[in-house]
């Protein structure tokens, strides 16, 4: 993708001149660029996603639609300028979004925290935003959004698991687990799906915005807590499970007090869940370093971080069974 | 045999010169994966050195003796079709600890808040 031709179809897209100044993350998926919008009042700093990957989960559109549905509902999310399914003389699924002051890069975010109570006001922003979102009505939810329920869960991830390279019988035992062990039935909810440390924008009064909303579905509300909760996004203080900044508690009491209601065993089972989800998802990164379809290290690496995944699922099904 | 420095030795020293000379001379945008290069050759060397001790806990689990991955594909097939035996969550819990245990040292040492 040539920058000229880029910024080139973003100008054509918001009807303004855009310039590029730099480049947030290069993904698999899709590139995140720093772009400055010169409108007639000024010049505005903002953020163009334009999606990469061969494979699109579903229609950037649909994601724009999303956005905007959450953000009337008071779900703290960057404003959407413009999106296109086609960008004008590139052809890739782009997004103009308003540019969240603050910081994003996990290890930042908890050094800047300057005491236990700064987390977990952290986690209770994170559990108030997450209830706005839960209470919207799933009718109003673009049409995109597929449910995902515990049984199609396991369903989705066993055919994940057949496609990896080699057998990983921790990862079986998990999902066999999973199946015999769905928690209640409930109404599904939208579902950001990827809400973690990594994914939101704080600055020093907590919770700015949440990002990323590529993964959001229709599901159990559950799954949007337990995800933000797992060992693997706490960087290490492991005392502090909400992200590695905050307590359940203060997670739980912030959800509650917004109108939330917090399913210990759904919680569990969730975490289970996302550990079996995202021990595959390592392990499918690692495979597409070895059958040549990536040549980034940080992919190839991620196959030796599957160990502490499937130690995570393993252990935490082995609490609650005990 | 090869030259000395042994393998386990020259990726120590790979990782430790990547870390503390190569990383502080980067940018950002690099930065990042010197780190992960300097990491896996950590995990490396500990391979290298893990003894292989552990290797035969399939088998006993089993009850019959195989190739590594063989016996993890027949323990698959065992737990996919409801036969996984009494002890399996044990046997994988103490095998995922040992490999995590060189992927990251001190990763299973947890109360598990």
């Amino acid at each position: 993708m040539e920058p000229d031709a880029a910024a080139a179809g973003l100008s054509e897209l918001v009807g303004c001149p855009v310039t590029i100044s730099g480049a947030a993350s290069l993904g698999a998926q899709r590139s995140t660029l720093f772009v400055d919008l010169e409108r007639s009042t000024g010049v505005e700093s903002a953020v163009a996603q334009i999606s990469t990957g061969a494979v699109e989960t579903r229609p950037v559109t649909a994601e724009a639609a999303l956005l905007e549905l959450v953000g009337r509902h008071g779900v703290p999310v960057p404003t959407v300028y413009a999106a296109t399914d086609e960008l004008p003389g590139i052809g890739l699924p782009a997004m103009i979004l308003s540019r969240a002051r603050g910081r994003t890069i996990p290890r930042h975010i908890l050094r800047a925290l300057p005491d236990r109570d700064a987390g977990d006001n952290l986690a209770r922003q994170c559990g108030a935003a997450l209830a706005a979102l839960h209470a919207i009505p799933t009718t109003e939810a673009p049409p995109a959004f597929e449910e995902v329920s515990p049984t199609r869960f396991v369903e989705l991830q066993t055919e994940r698991l057949e496609l990896l390279a080699r057998p990983r019988p921790a990862i079986r035992y998990g999902l066999r687990w999973l199946a015999d062990n769905e928690p209640a039935p409930v109404d599904s909810t939208i579902v950001h799906g990827d809400l973690r440390n990594g994914n939101i924008v704080v600055d020093d009064d907590g919770l700015v915005a949440v990002l990323d909303w590529e993964v959001a579905q229709r599901s159990d509300p559950m799954q949007d807590l337990a995800w933000l909760c797992l060992r693997t996004w706490r960087f290490g203080a492991d005392d502090r499970p909400v992200g590695g900044f905050g307590a359940i508690d203060a997670l739980v009491d912030g959800y509650e007090t917004a109108g939330g209601t917090f399913r210990q065993r759904a919680f569990d089972w969730w975490t289970a869940a996302r550990c079996a989800w995202w021990a595959i998802g390592l392990a499918a990164q690692a495979l597409a370093f070895t059958t040549g379809r990536t040549d980034a290290i940080m992919l190839a690496a991620s196959g030796r971080r599957v160990p502490e995944l499937e130690f995570d699922l393993l252990d935490h099904i082995r609490r609650i069974d005990h | 045999m090869h030259d000395d420095p042994d393998a386990v030795t020259l990726l120590e020293a790979m990782a430790a010169t990547l870390t503390d000379r190569v990383v502080p001379a980067l940018h950002d945008g690099v930065q990042h994966e010197a780190r992960i290069v300097a990491n896996l050759c950590r995990i490396l060397a500990r391979e290298l050195a893990e003894s292989g001790a552990d290797r035969d806990m399939f088998a006993a689990l089993i009850g019959h003796d195989g190739k590594r991955g063989d016996l993890a594909a027949e323990l698959d097939q065992l737990i996919a079709s409801g036969h996984a035996p009494p002890d399996t969550l044990a046997v994988l819990l103490a095998d995922v600890t040992r490999r995590a245990e060189i992927t990251k040292p001190g990763y299973t040492f947890t109360d598990g808040t």
